[in-house]
């Protein structure tokens, strides 16, 4: 009899509580140079909507392969179009959610207490500088935009011995940060968060390569409509200033 | 197999190769003292030598990273002097392997001394043979298939060490490109196949060294 | 040649071995039941235990004394151990175990070259064996062959006969006698045996639960029993 009782309280609350809020879990899989913009973004965006954000933030060439694999996204934000576009063919993205939001400027850094000095980027293939870290320059997008332009800069074979490979943009940040490289390549916004690096040099948008982080929801997400929803604010001015805030250009 | 899986291979087993032989003096020292000597503070010791066998290999990746880095005791001392530098380089690969098979050797060749009577040696003293010429004559010989044992297995080990190595060389074509990274490295860039090549290649080796390594310990003693 | 055991003390599991005695015979015998701490006084005198307190002289050398902290390394005291299993090293031949301690320039004069120690074991056929190939009694024979040949002072053995059987045993005390008679070298014998005290020994030190219980001539404390044997006398 009191079992009983108390299985059907138990139900009543589960009735309850599970209706009153809709909840969504958002995958969101973005590239690691975003990860300060959007942890700022997903403080406002959380209570506002009442979704729950779980940001998966790494190289966007890990990101895609993961998606590309079946892991659970509902939203993608890449650094690079080439990723996107691989996710486009494998027919992969939600239809008309695509959008090229942001776009970035490429910095040379060095470690901000003493170490190599560089003021231009012909200042790399100097023998001081033993050791340059470029995030992966096969995959990872800041990576292909670095190999890029060292190649227009014709610098490429200079220092393809002294390249130091990583992960992620944000680890080929704290190799530098480290002082275990001389130098690095990496976004101007990832400079900013940083205080123990300092910019050599800063490529111009013109001699630089064409750097565009596009946006999507992904066919496979199980919340279709919170993911949309997301993506859209994204878009939004309040969510452009924050990503302006930390130093992202508009897309180009 | 192409040239690349040949280079990676030797690469691989050169490392390994050089990481056995560098811990084998001390290995075997500090498991000859573990047999046959007690101290205080052995058991810290003990514990101190089995912890890469129980931490995850990029937690002790990370340690030899703090230490042997630029800013860290050891590395500064070492990138004073040219040539020298661990991190980022073949010496990177060894060192990581050196720690993260230490353990196993030390484990066998400790379980190979204590195999050993120490009657034996006990008697060889009163023959007149000094310390030395025990190890030499008596504790050596009796105890070389379970040393041996414990190199190969250290070697295997070696071959397949992939996350403190990651942590403390990275993954530098031509630099530092090991059997497990490569593959890892293939794998990121979705180049499967070949990196299924080179998965055969460490199998094959492995099987190899840790058949030879059960091959050493099975054989009883006549 | 006197072997002076003073004072000794050491602590074992279940009593404290205290030893202090004066042993002059040819062969001593150290008798007891198993555990008396027999084999532990045997491993002070051979340097591989130290003791407490006390002292151990041989002739007149100190070998041991705590009291003074000396304490020769066990290679330099010249003193012979043939351990209870013989122990012979499994992967050298018989010759190489019997050659192990000697040196090039053994002094013939003692008589103790490799071809008259091993003529009066019984050997010599075995020389180039495996130590697997040889029976127990065989082991025990280059055990002792061996422990010779390494030119002791003095020459402990340890319950040599324990592990064989009786018409074995029978067979292979002949031979420490021969020893005995041939070589001069005092021997300190370990043994629950009372026939082969009474066969081998001049003196014997009793010894009960560390205590030394009795020490003098055998025959006043071992009487006959049945058929040709010897036994304790209920004291």
């Amino acid at each position: 009899m009191k079992l009983r009782v108390y299985l059907i309280g138990m139900a009543v609350l589960a009735l309850r509580f599970g209706c009153a809020l809709p909840a969504a879990d958002l995958n969101v899989l973005a590239a690691a140079s975003l990860s300060d913009a959007l942890k700022e973004i997903a403080k406002t965006y959380e209570p506002a909507s009442g979704d729950k954000l779980l940001l998966n933030l790494a190289a966007s060439s890990t990101l895609a392969r993961q998606i590309k694999e079946g892991a659970p996204a509902d939203v993608f934000f890449s650094a690079d179009e080439a990723k996107m576009d691989d996710l486009a063919k494998s027919g992969l993205l939600a239809a008309d959610t695509r959008l090229s939001l942001l776009s970035n400027t490429l910095v040379i850094v060095v470690g901000s207490e003493g170490g190599a000095v560089i003021t231009t980027p012909a200042d790399l293939a100097k023998p001081a500088v033993g050791r340059i870290a470029l995030a992966e320059p096969q995959t990872v997008p800041a990576g292909i935009y670095a190999k890029e332009y060292l190649q227009k800069a014709g610098l490429w074979k200079q220092i393809i011995d002294k390249i130091v490979p990583t992960e992620n943009v944000r680890a080929c940040l704290a190799a530098v940060e480290s002082g275990n490289v001389d130098a690095g390549i990496v976004y101007k916004t990832d400079v900013l968060i940083s205080k123990k690096v300092k910019i050599g040099y800063e490529v111009a948008i013109a001699d630089g390569p064409k750097i565009s982080y596009p946006l999507a929801v992904l066919k496979a997400s199980k919340n279709a409509e919170a993911a949309r929803r997301f993506a859209a604010y994204l878009a939004s001015a309040e969510a452009r200033a924050v990503f302006a805030k930390y130093g992202f250009l508009p897309a180009p | 197999m192409s040239a690349e899986v040949w280079e990676v291979t030797w690469f691989t087993m050169g490392v390994a190769a050089l990481s056995t032989l560098l811990i084998l003096p001390f290995g075997l020292l500090l498991a000859w003292l573990l047999a046959r000597r007690d101290w205080p503070g052995k058991s810290v010791v003990e514990t101190l030598v089995a912890l890469p066998l129980v931490m995850p290999p990029v937690a002790t990746g990370l340690l030899l990273l703090k230490l042997l880095g630029r800013r860290g005791p050891l590395g500064g001392w070492l990138e004073a002097h040219p040539g020298w530098e661990i991190i980022f380089t073949w010496r990177g690969v060894v060192a990581a392997t050196a720690v993260m098979s230490f353990p196993l050797l030390v484990r066998t060749a400790r379980v190979a001394f204590e195999g050993v009577n120490p009657r034996l040696e006990q008697v060889a003293r009163t023959l007149g043979a000094g310390p030395w010429r025990v190890f030499a004559t008596v504790t050596l010989p009796l105890a070389a298939r379970g040393l041996v044992a414990g190199a190969l297995l250290a070697f295997a080990r070696a071959l397949g060490e992939f996350g403190a190595t990651i942590m403390v060389a990275g993954f530098i074509p031509g630099k530092t490109a090991t059997l497990a990274l490569s593959i890892y490295h293939l794998v990121q860039l979705g180049r499967d196949d070949e990196a299924l090549a080179l998965l055969a290649v460490s199998v094959a080796i492995a099987f190899g060294a840790v058949w030879a390594s059960e091959w050493f310990l099975r054989r009883k003693k006549t | 040649m006197k072997v002076e055991l003073s004072g000794l003390r050491l602590t074992l599991t279940n009593f404290t071995l205290e030893v202090d005695a004066v042993l002059t015979g040819r062969v001593a015998a150290v008798f007891g039941a198993s555990g008396a701490g027999k084999t532990s006084l045997l491993e002070i005198i051979a340097g591989l235990r130290r003791p407490v307190t006390g002292a151990v002289h041989v002739g007149d050398t100190v070998l041991t004394d705590a009291g003074t902290r000396t304490f020769v390394p066990v290679e330099r005291r010249a003193v012979g151990y043939v351990p209870q299993d013989g122990a012979l090293f499994p992967h050298l031949s018989v010759r190489q175990n019997l050659t192990y301690g000697s040196h090039p320039q053994q002094s013939a004069p003692s008589g103790l070259t490799f071809e008259h120690v091993v003529g009066v074991l019984e050997i010599a056929a075995l020389t180039d064996r495996g130590i697997s190939t040889l029976s127990g009694g065989e082991k025990q024979r280059v055990a002792l062959g061996r422990a010779l040949l390494a030119a002791p002072r003095l020459l402990l053995l340890d319950e040599p006969l324990a592990g064989l059987d009786a018409p074995l045993r029978e067979r292979l005390l002949p031979y420490f006698i021969r020893v005995r008679d041939e070589f001069s070298i005092p021997m300190i014998y370990v043994t629950h045996s009372p026939d082969e005290v009474m066969a081998l020994c001049d003196e014997v030190l009793l010894l009960e639960r560390g205590r030394v219980g009795y020490q003098g001539a055998p025959a006043a404390i071992f009487v006959p029993a049945t058929g040709k044997r010897y036994m304790l006398a209920r004291s």
